[in-house]
Order: structure tokens, then sequence, then C-alpha cells
């Protein structure tokens, strides 16, 4: 696991150095580059570990989520969601759960994210709007249910104790393919699978009552 | 590391490295055979005069482009406006990958199937990777902060998303008639059932009308119609990038031909090849040959469409996509039910 600490100590590197020197702008780049290569070539085997791909994706994963909130963009904002929802996919697919995976990438970041690029294109926001910070009231509920959740969070991960997270062994023969998952929504759970496509339908209704309240 | 895991890297590479030069040079070809094409429906002669019937066109083309330079327009966003190009070009390139172009052939004594990867979901692979295409067409279009530039990337993610659904409706015919979301065996139960296109005709012409439509080509080429939006959203571009909207545009018409010719049409195999007996590295060719054969005729007819039929005008294209492939494909999905479960398929 070294190369994967090495790599995200590098890339907090490369933050610093370029808020330190912001006139540089090839600098900062060349020496994290060859920090890189160089721990590359020292720990080549990490790469063939299942553990340092999780941990890579995982680190994206984060550091894609907060640029989401920070960028001052709405669209890179809306872009960095993107490969938010693509590491989310790829987390399914080191799970086995293929067809999760694809459906991941074809819902989400095909055809929801294409919605929010289209909204932010014809609203043509400017820069300046994404970085409103909620006062007073907004910003103290936000801190208490952010520490609310890392509350929650910190202690599942303390009460699970430290597992191998992944034992291809463990799944079995099967999993996670499309069969298995359409014999688990259509057989097991059509009932919850069904008043939750009802659910949908009833609220998309809603919505075109809503946008037109003029109805002839 | 595993010393197990090499030679099948080795192999993925090999298949990969060939399969993407294949690629290329057919999105090369591709452009010189609509020009040549082209003349021929309009009696005109075409580009014949550099090399062998104008053979080496495409390599012309492609160094004048390189040399061109690559102009950053002012007040771009420079990191979409460079980024657009790749967005486009990669999944384009990606979604060829689980096609499968042959016959499982044994060579240097490991089984090498002819398709760079077999994945249970394969077709979920394609619409996945056909839907992130529009991402490069709408950040060109917005990053470009030009109005032509803006209104063609708007215009065509409209266009991509209406056309997703009857397109990935119309597969659903196919997969219910297989059982399985994996090519390989879409192929597989064409040879021992017959073509698919023989009982799912309307299904194959919902699918290749929204294919038409989700890769940009005439008569759905609203994106950059440019009568009316100069030339869409790669106004802007220049030089390699422009290139590189190009290459995207003819490897999603390669892509989405291989994918017709694989659903609906029988992939690789050759109707009564068992019955000639031949050794198994030659039908092995033979069939990859076939699945050759069957792609460039379903190019030829996109080129072919391109120059007969007129623009759609937005409205019609909208109203096309929703209100008419839309239910018909689900009426399609209905009637193949019928068959799969009556037991006549």
């Amino acid at each position: 696991m070294h190369l994967l600490t090495g790599l995200v100590i590098l890339v907090i590197v490369y933050a610093l150095l370029r808020v330190i020197f912001p006139g540089r702008r090839y600098l900062p780049g060349v020496i994290v580059g060859i920090a890189a290569a160089t721990l590359l070539a020292f720990f080549p085997r990490d790469l063939f570990e299942m553990q340092f791909w999780a941990g890579a994706v995982g680190f994206v994963a984060i550091l894609s989520a907060l640029l989401v909130v920070m960028h001052p963009n709405p669209m890179v904002s809306v872009l960095f969601l993107i490969l938010n929802l693509f590491c989310i996919a790829l987390f399914f697919l080191m799970l086995q759960a293929q067809i999760l995976a694809a459906l991941q990438v074809i819902v989400y970041a095909g055809a929801i994210m294409v919605l929010f690029v289209f909204v932010v294109m014809l609203l043509n926001l400017r820069s300046e709007e994404g970085l409103r910070v909620g006062r007073g009231f907004g910003r103290w509920a936000a801190i208490a249910l952010g520490a609310l959740f890392a509350g929650m969070m910190f202690t599942a991960i303390r009460g699970r104790g430290v597992r191998p997270f992944f034992r291809p062994g463990a799944f079995l023969d099967g999993f996670g393919t499309a069969r298995d998952l359409g014999d688990t929504l259509f057989r097991d759970y059509v009932f919850a699978f069904e008043a939750a496509s009802v659910l949908l339908v009833a609220a998309m209704v809603g919505a075109v009552l809503l946008a037109k309240r003029r109805l002839q | 590391m595993d010393p197990e895991i090499v030679p099948v890297l080795v192999e993925a590479a090999v298949k990969i490295v060939i399969v993407f030069g294949v690629l290329l040079t057919t999105v090369a070809y591709m452009t010189l055979a609509e020009r040549r094409v082209s003349a021929w429906i309009q009696d005109r002669r075409g580009p014949n005069r550099v090399g062998p019937f104008g053979l080496l066109q495409p390599a012309a083309d492609g160094i004048k482009f390189l040399f061109k330079e690559t102009i950053l327009p002012p007040h771009v966003h420079k990191v979409i406006y460079l980024l657009a190009p790749a967005i486009i070009f990669i999944p384009a390139m990606v979604t060829i990958s689980v096609v499968p172009f042959g016959p499982t052939i044994r060579l240097f004594g490991r089984d090498i199937a002819l398709q760079i990867t077999d994945v249970d979901v394969g077709v979920l692979v394609i619409l996945a990777f056909s839907s992130l295409g529009v991402y490069g067409v709408a950040l060109a279009g917005w990053s470009s902060n030009n109005k032509y530039s803006l209104m063609g990337g708007l215009r065509s993610a409209a266009q991509l998303i209406s056309y997703e659904l009857p397109l990935g409706l119309a597969v659903v015919g196919v997969l219910m008639a297989t059982g399985s979301l994996r090519l390989g065996d879409v192929v597989a139960h064409q040879a021992a059932h017959g073509w698919n296109v023989l009982w799912q005709l309307p299904g194959f012409l919902i699918f290749m009308t929204a294919a038409f439509a989700e890769t940009n080509r005439l008569p759905f080429d609203l994106p950059e119609a440019e009568t009316e939006l100069v030339a869409g959203y790669h106004t802007e571009y220049s030089g390699m990038r422009f290139l590189m909207f190009y290459m995207a545009e003819y490897a999603n018409m390669v892509t989405a031909s291989a994918l017709a010719v694989t659903l609906y049409f029988g992939g690789y195999n050759v109707p009564g090849l068992a019955r000639l007996g031949l050794p198994g590295a030659a039908a092995a060719a033979l069939q990859t040959g076939a699945f050759m054969l069957k792609v460039a005729c379903v190019l030829f007819v996109y080129v072919w469409v391109r120059w007969t039929v007129p623009r759609f005008r937005y409205d019609q294209l909208m109203n096309l996509g929703w209100k008419f492939l839309l239910p018909a494909a689900l009426v399609h999905i209905g009637w193949v039910a019928f068959i799969v479960l009556a037991g006549w398929a």
C-alpha cells in the first residue's frame, strides 16, 4: 500500500504547490510527475493488487465529491459529479455487481447527468453563483448534520472491525449477473418493485401537472 | 505479481491493438468511401488524384489536419474546450470492445475468442458508453462560447436522450429472444435459430433509425445543420481537435453497424458453413471476413441514406422519436414476448 499512500500525499503536495507558486504553472506538475514516476519504479507490484485500485478509486471519489461542492463553476461541478458517479460504478464492478455498474453508468452518468448539463447550459450560470455558502442558521445546521453523519460513519466502520473488504471467493457463482438481479427483483421483491414504479409514475404525472397549471 | 496473468494481459493487449488498428483504418477509409459513393450517387468523380483510385486520400487528409494550427479562441472555457473532443472520442472507440468479430480459435496452445472481452452485460456496456458520447457534444458546444455551438450542443443533448429510449427498447426484443445480455450468446443463438432480422424486422428498423439519430447522421444531423448553425457544436474547432470529432462520428457509425450486424444479421456466422467441412482456421478466417463484409454493407446503407433523404425539421425529429418510434418499440416488445412465450421462436 506504499504506492497508494505516496500518490495520495503527492496529490496533496501538488495542490499546496499550486497555492504557493501561483505564477509558475508547470513547476508543480513537473515535480509531482517525477516523484510519481519514482514511486512507480519502487513499488510496481502494488499495481497488481486489488486493494490498490480500490483505494485509488475511493480517493478519486472523495476528491471529486469535494470538488463538486467546492468548485466555483457550476458546469465543472457537474463534471466532477459525473466522475464521482463513475467511481461508484467502478466500486460496483469491484464487488462483482457488473449489471449494477452498467446501470449506474447508463442511468446516472448517462441519463440524469445529461439533464444536469442541459439545465446548467440553459440557465447559463456564472462562476460566482456556485460559491454561495448558506449563512446563519443554514450553515450551523449543515455543520451539525455533517458532524452527525461523520460520527455515524465512524462508529459503523469501528463496529465492523478491520476485515479484508475484498474477497473474490466470498461471492456465489453467478452473483451480480443480469439473471441473478432479475430473479431477485421480479421474484423475491416483485411487490416492492412494482410499488416503487407506481410511485415514480405518480411523481411524474404530478410534476407534469404542476408544470402545466392551465390544462384545457 | 501472479505469473499466470502475463499471457492473459499479452493476449488482451494484442487484441486491443489489432482491433483499434482495424477500426481506425476503417474510419479513415470510410471518409474516402463516403466521398466516392456520394460522387457516384450525384454523377461526379470524387477524389481520385492521390494514389490509385484516390486510395491515399485519407493519408493526405490526416497529414493536412496534423499540420493545421489548433486555434484556441478567446473567451472559451479552456479545460473543457480542450477536453471535449477526447470525451467524445473515447466512448466511440471503447464501444467496439465487446462486439464479437469471429469464433473462438486455438492459437499457441490457448483458446482465443475473437472479441476483446465477452462481458456478461455486453449490450448494457454498449448502451452505457454510447450514452456518454453526448457529453462531448454538449460540452464542446457550451465551452466554445458561441451561440451556434451552444444551440448545436443543446439540440444534440435533446436528440440523443430522445433516441436512446427507442434504441434500448428495440434491443430488448433481441435480448428476450436470446435470454442473455452477452453478445457472444446473441450470435450463438442466431446461428442455431436463424437471424433475428427475419422475424424482428420492425425492431431492426427502429434500431437503425435510432442508431442514425444517435450517430448524428443525416437525416438527423440537426446538431450541425450548416444552413442554420454554421457547423453546430464544432464551429470553433480546428486542426487535430476538429479531426477527432470527425473520427468519433465515423467510429460511432462503424460500431453501430457492427452492433446491427451482431444483433440482427447473425454476427460473424455464415449459413451452411458447417456443411463445407473447412479446417478450423480457414472457417474462422471466412467468418471474420463475412462479419466485415456485413458491416461494410450496413455502412454503405449509412452513406446511401445520407445522400438520399433530406434533413428533418427539429419538431419532426422530436415527433418521430417520441410519438412514433417509442410506442412502436413498446408494441414490438409485446409482439416478441408473445412469440417467445408461445414457443415459436
